[in-house]
């Protein structure tokens, strides 16, 4: 495949080490010592100029591209590379990388055209909510700007004894939530009604983020959820981490050392509570109770200063701490000074785009157990054979539609609920039906 | 050095920082133009065999002079923020002369006189309601509707007729607007000013008319027998404007229950954001109005009032069943509103439920209404800001933006609420002081009660009060000193104190 990727930053250096070896790469970029740093490591070709021109951009021949990777960190020059080059040939698929949440929104209303968007800052509190959201589940995912949560959790004899060897029907099970499927050693059960739970079952649940706590909460009584996470610092990404926690339910307390920027977040996040503090001052830490919050996550633009105020945290009793790191060295750092995750959004953007490269179905969205399941986000088709069929009434066929997002609000079917034309449907199916389902849908 | 530039630099400053001669350009015009409205009384006195002259004199003197003012004060003219604040107050103060001409000129026994007479003016303006006519059953039927037709004029504001009607007042207008409407801050329906102003009368105008064909219904079908046309036509002018006068000496009691429940939902209509009706039922937005949270506040407090008020009638079996229950809210939503209509002399009443009317006069409508007082936005405001505010102690750091409807609203605007209200309690109090000792002077009886409640009366432009100015009273016997402080309050009240209270400060008449 040909692949143009413009801007040779960090988050290009990743995209060109993962796709060197089996792509033909062209690197575009204003700055000519980066061209000369990557050229001297890969077999690529380089091309110096601004990717947001059309002359630069013919020149380096983008009417021969299958992908275009616009990964600058400027929002504007990646779409309207994009843009530029979806005119000069349709065929070339584009991925752009936005900083800014609201691409994602106007691309996902397809408003913009762009096969595929990337924002590293809803990618990053993807990342921090998987592993902060459900503290009992083995891994948790989220769908749909976070409506939709996907949880999987291992079955012990601790288990809340209500849902027990009760039929499922029985079952006192949070509300919108469903069992998409039971896995107990090589047998995996698409559960019915009679079905019933047994300790040692390993579960997947399809459900709103509510219910995914309250699942928590019967798995393992007592671990209780996340309640209260404190954010070092509201820049894009302490925002795009709040916002999300907020929408799980999760008290959120984001402390911001610039007044203005702790005006204007305070204004867009009404659930937040936002403080206007500099996060170094022991005083503050100990009158707030900071220590009491089960997460702390440091998410200021420079990683010393995270890593001071993550290290004063530390001492002052912080349980949990995640950083947001963004110099690849910072990890090690943050890892010796005992914080106990890193998150990289250069690298997950990265990783992401990679992924998208590789394998060009937006849809499918995440693999459970190995390979051996799938979560897909699809969108119905007018002419699906399911549409306009109540959910009771269709055959169950190693596939599961555990969530609908109608007119951009989750919904989680019941019986009588009525499948329509253009509704995404999340799906739970195994892998080797994938085609399948698709198709049907 | 150049000469011309030494002349440049010797010429005096000017002596004042406001275009005062520009402000009298536009308040001559202003009152040029509403010196035509006497022709609408002169009509009625002639059609009923009566004297139009005190109309047609007062409409003569006011528009020549007003006439004359403007067409000496032409010229190119500095009109600003400044000027707006001395267009408005001035405007009204004049307006309320003009009102008080016909009175005076009438001779009659009743209104004799000069500062009665613009006590009577003022009343009529500011849309309050109270009256020194002791038996308006005997005033001569073209003064009686002139008093009426001033608080339709005054209701929704001078200005914004002005603004809605009259082809190019030389001013910017949002600001006179903003300081003649009701409320913290104003909602446009329209990207310009005029055109808010002409939507805003319109729908005054068809709600007046409503009123009008309703209550007429009432008086043709025979359900209401007192309802006559004119009665109809005149209650019909002082209920959306939540004004009051009436031209029964005994108010709405004259009239059937059904009018007064009808009269009762025109001033729940009257009291609520014109901004807010006009999107409701004329764009079809009813949820905008449903999320508003003044708009639920204030329903929500007219529903407590009333039902407070009803308990409190109850108990004391001051009325039989049915009787209490009207009569309660009708007073409630009468004194809320700011209206000032009564259905029966709560003078008689326990003095909680006086307690209760008093604090119901410190409420009001809603912001942008044709009501007086607080205004339920602010209570809302201020109710927030102490929230913040203990939150505040507890974490000094924290940064909390104080939300309406949503959105956030700016710091200035709650400085503004805090301080709105601040004055405005401190005007009620020095109000009823006064009034306290000029009655021991005179020798008036007036109790501390009667005191409070005609001081809070005035200023939140309810009319009626306790004692001697009770709803079947009149405010007559008051000394002419008593009745300037009176006539100031309502001034103060109608024009919401700031536009007022900052032609005192050194700063608005000075650069330096």
């Amino acid at each position: 495949m040909k692949i143009f990727v413009i801007g040779a930053g960090q988050v290009g250096a990743t995209i060109v080490q993962a796709l060197h070896d089996e792509h033909e790469l062209t690197v575009i970029d204003v700055d000519e010592e980066r061209l000369a740093a990557i050229s001297q490591r890969y077999d690529v070709h380089t091309f110096e100029g601004n990717g947001a021109s059309r002359r630069v951009l013919t020149a380096a021949g983008i009417t021969a591209a299958d992908l275009l990777i616009a990964c600058t960190s400027r929002d504007e020059t990646n779409i309207v590379a994009a843009m530029i080059s979806k005119a000069c040939s349709r065929r070339t698929t584009t991925i752009v990388r936005t900083t800014n949440p609201e691409y994602l929104e106007v691309w996902r209303e397809g408003q913009l055209d762009v096969d595929f968007i990337v924002s590293s800052e809803v990618e990053t509190a993807y990342a921090i909510l998987r592993t902060v959201g459900v503290p009992s589940a083995r891994q948790t995912d989220v769908f749909a700007d976070g409506q939709v949560q996907m949880v999987e959790f291992d079955l012990t004899a601790s288990a809340d004894p209500s849902i027990i060897g009760e039929p499922l029907r029985e079952a006192r099970t949070p509300p919108d939530s469903r069992i998409a499927a039971i896995i107990r050693g090589d047998e995996v059960v698409i559960p019915g009604g009679a079905e019933t739970l047994q300790p040692g079952d390993r579960i997947v649940v399809i459900g709103s983020p509510h219910a995914a706590q309250a699942w928590g909460n019967l798995i393992s009584p007592g671990t209780g959820k996340v309640r209260d996470v404190v954010i070092f610092g509201s820049g894009r990404a302490g925002t795009a981490v709040a916002r999300l926690l907020l929408e799980q339910g999760i008290n959120v307390r984001l402390i911001e050392a610039s007044r203005e920027r702790a005006r204007v977040v305070a204004a867009e996040l009404p659930n937040a509570r936002v403080y206007n503090a500099t996060g170094f001052d022991p005083d503050f830490l100990e009158r707030e109770r900071i220590a009491d919050a089960q997460v702390a996550i440091f998410a200021m633009r420079d990683d010393l200063k995270n890593h001071f105020a993550a290290t004063l945290a530390k001492v002052h009793g912080a349980r949990f701490t995640v950083a947001i790191v963004h110099d690849a060295p910072s990890q090690e750092v943050f890892e010796h000074a005992g914080v106990d995750v890193t998150v990289n959004p250069r690298q997950i953007t990265a990783e992401e785009i990679v992924r998208f490269a590789h394998d060009p179905r937006t849809q499918q969205v995440v693999m459970l157990e190995g390979d051996r399941f799938e979560v897909l986000d699809l969108t119905t088709q007018r002419d699906s054979e399911y549409v306009g069929l109540r959910f009771k009434d269709m055959p169950i066929r190693g596939a599961l539609i555990g969530a609908i997002v109608r007119d951009g609000k989750a919904v989680f079917p019941r019986g009588d609920e009525v499948l329509r034309p253009g509704d995404r449907v999340i799906v739970f199916t195994e892998s080797q039906r994938v085609a399948e389902v698709e198709k049907a849908l | 050095m150049i000469p011309a530039d030494r002349g440049r630099l010797r010429r005096r400053a000017p002596l004042l920082a406001v275009d005062v001669v520009g402000v009298l350009h536009v308040v001559g015009t202003l009152i040029a133009y509403l010196s035509l409205a006497t022709l609408v009384p002169a009509g009625v006195a002639l059609g009923y065999g009566e004297s139009p002259w005190p109309f047609l004199a007062a409409g003569a003197i006011a528009g020549g002079v007003g006439g004359g003012v403007m067409l000496l004060t032409r010229g190119d003219h500095r009109l600003g923020i400044r000027e707006g604040f001395l267009v408005v107050a001035l405007t009204w103060l004049v307006a309320a002369a003009l009102a008080a001409m016909p009175y005076a000129f009438s001779g009659n026994p009743q209104l004799d006189g000069l500062v009665d007479s613009y006590f009577e003016g003022m009343s009529g303006f500011s849309t309050t309601g109270g009256s020194i006519v002791t038996n308006v059953e005997e005033l001569p039927r073209g003064l009686a509707m002139w008093r009426q037709f001033t608080q339709w004029l005054g209701g929704i504001g001078i200005i914004v007729l002005a603004l809605a009607v009259l082809p190019r007042l030389r001013v910017g207008g949002r600001q006179l607007l903003e300081h003649e409407m009701p409320g913290p801050e104003i909602e446009s329906l329209s990207t310009r000013i005029r055109d808010t102003a002409r939507r805003v009368w319109i729908l005054y105008v068809a709600l007046t008319a409503l009123l009008f064909v309703i209550l007429l219904g009432l008086g043709l079908s025979g359900v209401d027998e007192e309802m006559t046309p004119f009665q109809a036509i005149a209650h019909a002018f002082t209920t959306i404007p939540t004004a009051g006068f009436s031209t029964k000496s005994n108010s709405m009691e004259a009239f059937a229950p059904a009018t007064q429940w009808v009269v009762i939902l025109f001033m729940v209509l009257g009291g609520i954001n014109f901004a807010l009706m006009y999107r409701a039922l004329v764009r079809r937005q009813p949820r905008v109005a449903a999320r508003d949270e003044e708009f639920r506040l204030y329903l929500a407090l007219l529903v407590l009032g009333a039902a407070v008020l009803i308990a409190e009638v109850w108990t004391e079996d001051v009325l039989p069943g049915t009787e209490a229950l009207r009569a309660a809210t009708f007073t409630a939503v009468s004194t809320m509103t700011t209206t000032g209509f009564s259905v029966a002399d709560y003078n008689t009443w326990p003095a909680l439920a006086l307690m209760t009317i008093v604090g119901l006069m410190f409420i009001g409508g809603s912001a942008g209404s044709t009501s007086g007082s607080v205004k339920v936005v602010r209570h809302v405001l201020l109710g927030k800001i102490l929230r913040r505010e203990i939150d505040q102690t507890l974490h000094p750091e924290i940064v909390l933006p104080v939300r309406l409807n949503r959105a956030v609203v700016d710091e200035r605007t709650l400085r503004a609420v805090s301080s709105f209200i601040l004055l405005y309690i401190g005007i009620f109090v020095v109000g009823a002081l006064v009034l306290a000792v000029d009655a021991a002077r005179t020798g008036l009886d007036l109790s501390t009660i009667d005191a409070v409640s005609v001081s809070a009366s005035m200023l939140s432009n309810v009319g009626p009060a306790f004692g001697i100015g009770g709803p079947l009273g009149s405010f007559e016997p008051f000394s002419d000193f008593s009745t300037l402080v009176m006539i100031g309050l309502m001034w103060l009240g109608r024009l919401e104190i700031i536009p007022i209270v900052v032609l005192l400060s050194r700063h608005y008449w000075r650069n330096a």
